[in-house]
């Protein structure tokens, strides 16, 4: 049912908490809005059935909040696990968790401080140093362009200010759709065949600029396929 | 598997595999990335549907990056071939023609580099190749005029011309190379088509003026399994390449001291720059009391434009283990690690394999091979920082705590992971060290020169032609790796420079080429060895340029702990921009030189103290570089440069005037 404000009588006290349920957060609101122009204030049995409901509410998202979180905690779990006796173990965890998530969520930096007994702030001065890890969640598309030496001399400037250009964003960067994530690395071992470019894993050598819309192009026909 | 016996690897040795047919796809990153897996699968498929039995197999890579994917096939009856550049036509011909019918394929053959000067057996095939610059190539006219030859004196069938992709020779003229017996002519001229004909191929006799008689400029042992065997494979590393033989023969016949003693001989020193002997470091941290001692790998390849480490861990993984293993007996270490970097995960895939099937294999654990040595071998994920190459940093990272160096002594082999000493060895450091005590000391000292023994792999990229994985003995002169090896500079333009070393070395001018490459040579012109990275430069790329991208590069990985690292590496920056731009003023260099002199003596650590090194070697060569992009700015400066390294343009002395 989608009431509309004309619909909200005139009274919004007559109706059961049941019905106040179903109705979404607009709808509610309107209907308070529209009691309190009437009014000048919002009835007390009112606010009490909203703050039933909001408890119901708040309820339910946090039992979706906990499975969550135990999901997050059985994952850092099994990966401390596998690690646990290791001296020196707070990197090789940092990478399994990265590996599975794409990157290391602030959830499971906490999780994993809380069971390695390691201030979340050394796990922090450990994420932040290294370059490998990711703090943001990568885009559906991840393109990196190589600027090794042998890169930059043939060219992987270019590239990077192409994708500039192309995707709106610096390196290091997600497109706001959250298509492309951008970034530019230090050497992929290919330098045979550069400059070279890495698309969702896939590299491609002697790339040259004109090239680039092609590629982001296929990749955004994947996104349309799925 | 149970563990393997002692009598039992020597039975691997005795038994040598009869030549029986195969075909390899090189399986690297280079490869991969290339394509390499789908010219895999074809040649599967297309063997089947062709009802052949050729063993196709995956092996690493030979180090021909520039022809990647490249497939090397050995059919009886056949010369061995190697082909670069496989794409599906190409994997289409190696099984319908090549392995069917017994003819090559045009423009993909790479011949080989091992040229002899006998000529055994009859001509088969003749690989042509015109190995002068690209325009106005050849190779068509002389593959045609030698084809018509053969037909005329009735050989048309038996023997087939076909254009090479690559001979291995450069600016020779025309080159034949007859196979089977990889004889080679260089230079050829019209008339000599008959007479190769007449007198080789009929006559079975060597045309001597023709004659290549230079042998392979190469000698390879860090990179000797490359390519030639399957590094996912125990057993082929056992039965094809005398694996952990040489630790056998340690366990068996040798004492600690013994080996240390035969590294000492062969002189050998850290491949991963600095050039510390290796031997020294394993007699320090022996010889330090403590209860447990730790070996470390150091296959954090930073350096960018280098990949022999990545290479070597892809393509021969076990040697590595092997090496550690030694170094371990030597020393007294019962825990190694590997320590490499996160982004190859091909290479961190592979060792970790190598590491379990030695362990099933009894060759890792307690009493290896019956003796009382144990050890265990673990492998750690560097995670994109520079400095971690740097030992103490490494450590730290290892420790799992953020990678900054700390000041040293107390030298990790006193005081390293976990308190314990520890020797760090690179990668290729430690790939030798089988072949150094299978083979003797004496004999790895025969290679190189006086101070720098043995030979050294370097990756040569950028402005080549042909951009490669190169292994020369020490004392090889620049100018025979890049013009001799990798066939000179691309589209023909004139080499300006060459940079050794990486973001820690620096770069050498066109008139330094014929310097002998050793670890002392290169420091007097102002560069390092470093990991092996070299990279060649022609007259279009900008000299200050090149120091920015570099410094760039230093002043991202800096990690901050000391001062003279973190604020002078960025104030350099700022200047260089500056000058870059067009905006410099006059003493900008003389506050560039005073800043580099502070970072050198004052920086904690490698990065820092060797931070300064491409500025101050950009500036030493290439000094008015640096002032036309003052005096005259960028697009003055691009057209000086281009002016100046031509041969017959006169250095213009005065760019100010030219600036207005």
């Amino acid at each position: 049912m989608t009431p509309t404000p004309t619909t909200v009588p005139s009274e919004g006290h007559d109706r059961g908490p049941l019905e106040l349920a179903q109705c979404d957060e607009g709808t509610l609101l309107g209907m308070l809005d529209e009691l309190e122009r009437r009014h000048g204030y919002i009835p007390r049995d009112v606010s009490d059935q909203l703050a039933r409901l909001i408890d119901m509410r708040l309820e339910k998202i946090q039992r979706i909040q906990g499975k969550l979180d135990s999901t997050l905690r059985r994952d850092v779990l099994r990966h401390v696990d596998a690690w646990r006796d290791e001296e020196g173990n707070l990197i090789m965890i940092l990478h399994a968790i990265q590996n599975e998530y794409g990157y290391v969520p602030r959830e499971a930096a906490m999780e994993l401080s809380r069971e390695l007994g390691v201030k979340l702030a050394r796990i922090y001065e450990v994420l932040t140093f290294y370059h490998y890890f990711k703090l943001q969640p990568p885009g559906r598309h991840t393109v990196v362009v190589c600027n090794g030496t042998a890169c930059y001399l043939k060219g992987a400037t270019d590239l990077i200010n192409e994708l500039r250009t192309r995707l709106g964003i610096a390196e290091g960067q997600t497109t706001p759709d959250r298509a492309f994530h951008f970034d530019v690395v230090r050497c992929i071992g290919c330098c045979g065949m550069s400059p070279a470019l890495v698309v969702d894993g896939k590299t491609h050598g002697r790339v040259k600029s004109s090239e680039i819309s092609a590629l982001l192009e296929e990749a955004r026909k994947k996104d349309a396929a799925r | 598997m149970k563990p393997l016996t002692f009598d039992e690897l020597e039975a691997f040795a005795a038994a040598r595999p009869a030549e029986l047919d195969w075909i390899r796809v090189q399986l690297d990153t280079g490869g991969i990335a290339a394509g390499a897996q789908d010219i895999l699968d074809d040649l599967v498929r297309l063997r089947d549907e062709a009802g052949l039995t050729i063993p196709i197999q995956s092996v690493g890579s030979v180090g021909y990056s520039f022809a990647d994917p490249v497939v090397e096939i050995q059919c009886s009856g056949m010369p061995h071939v190697t082909y670069g550049r496989v794409d599906r036509h190409v994997a289409e011909g190696i099984i319908r023609e090549h392995a069917t019918s017994g003819r090559l394929i045009d423009d993909h053959v790479i011949a080989t580099r091992n040229r002899r000067c006998v000529l055994e057996g009859p001509v088969t095939h003749i690989l042509v190749r015109d190995t002068g610059s690209d325009a106005g190539n050849k190779t068509e006219f002389l593959q045609f005029s030698l084809l018509e030859e053969l037909k005329r004196k009735g050989l048309g069938e038996r023997v087939q011309v076909v254009r090479a992709m690559d001979l291995g020779l450069y600016d020779e003229g025309l080159a034949v190379q007859l196979l089977p017996a990889a004889v080679t002519y260089s230079n050829v001229l019209a008339p000599d088509v008959a007479r190769i004909v007449d007198e080789s191929v009929v006559g079975g006799r060597l045309i001597d003026d023709l004659l290549v008689r230079d042998p392979d400029r190469q000698v390879r042992i860090v990179l000797r399994n490359c390519g030639r065997i399957d590094p996912e494979c125990i057993d082929d590393y056992l039965r094809h390449a005398r694996g952990y033989q040489a630790l056998a023969r340690v366990l068996r016949e040798l004492k600690p001291e013994d080996v240390v003693a035969e590294l000492k001989v062969s002189g050998l020193r850290g491949r991963g720059g600095a050039g510390f002997p290796t031997w020294l470091k394993w007699q320090i941290t022996a010889a330090q009391p403590s209860d447990e001692r730790i070996v470390i790998c150091n296959g954090d390849e930073g350096d960018p434009g280098a990949f022999m480490d990545r290479s070597v861990l892809e393509s021969d993984p076990h040697s590595v283990l092997e090496g550690m293993m030694i170094a371990a007996y030597a020393m007294g270490a019962s825990r190694g690690y590997f320590y490499i970097r996160a982004e190859y995960p091909k290479a961190v895939a592979r060792v970790e394999r190598a590491i379990a099937q030695a362990r099933e294999a009894g060759l890792l654990g307690t009493n290896i091979l019956g003796s009382s040595f144990a050890f265990e071998a673990k492998i750690r994920l560097g995670a994109g920082a520079f400095v971690c190459g740097e030992e103490t940093a490494l450590i730290a990272s290892i420790e799992g705590r953020r990678g900054s160096p700390s000041p040293r002594p107390p030298y990790p082999s006193v005081k390293g992971l976990w308190g314990k000493p520890t020797a760090i060895n690179n990668v290729e450091t430690l790939a030798n060290v089988p072949a150094i005590l299978l083979n003797g000391g004496a004999w790895y000292a025969r290679h190189g020169t006086e101070q720098s023994r043995g030979t050294k792999v370097f990756a040569v990229t950028g402005k080549v032609k042909n951009a490669q994985l190169v292994e020369v003995p020490m004392g090889t002169s620049l100018r025979e790796i890049i013009y001799g090896i990798c066939g000179g500079v691309l589209d023909d333009r004139q080499i300006k420079a060459v940079q050794t070393g990486g973001p820690s070395g620096g770069v050498i001018p066109e008139k330094h080429l014929d310097t002998p490459v050793s670890y002392e040579t290169l420091q007097q012109l102002g560069s390092i060895m470093g990991s092996g990275g070299m990279l060649a430069m022609d007259e279009t790329d900008s000299m200050v340029d090149v120091a920015k991208f570099y410094l760039r590069f230093c002043v991202d990985e800096s990690c901050g702990k000391c001062a003279p690292c973190r604020i002078g590496g960025y104030q350099m920056l700022q200047i260089l921009d500056r000058i870059s731009r067009g905006r410099g003023a006059p003493d900008d260099l003389a506050t560039l030189r005073r800043i580099c002199l502070a970072m050198q003596r004052a920086s904690l650590c490698g990065l820092g103290q060797t931070a300064p090194n491409p500025v101050l070697s950009t500036l030493r060569y290439f000094e008015e570089e640096y002032r036309a992009y003052i005096e005259g700015g960028p697009a003055f400066a691009r057209k000086m440069s281009r002016s100046a390294t031509s041969p017959t343009a006169a250095p213009v002395r005065e760019p100010a005037t030219a600036a207005s």
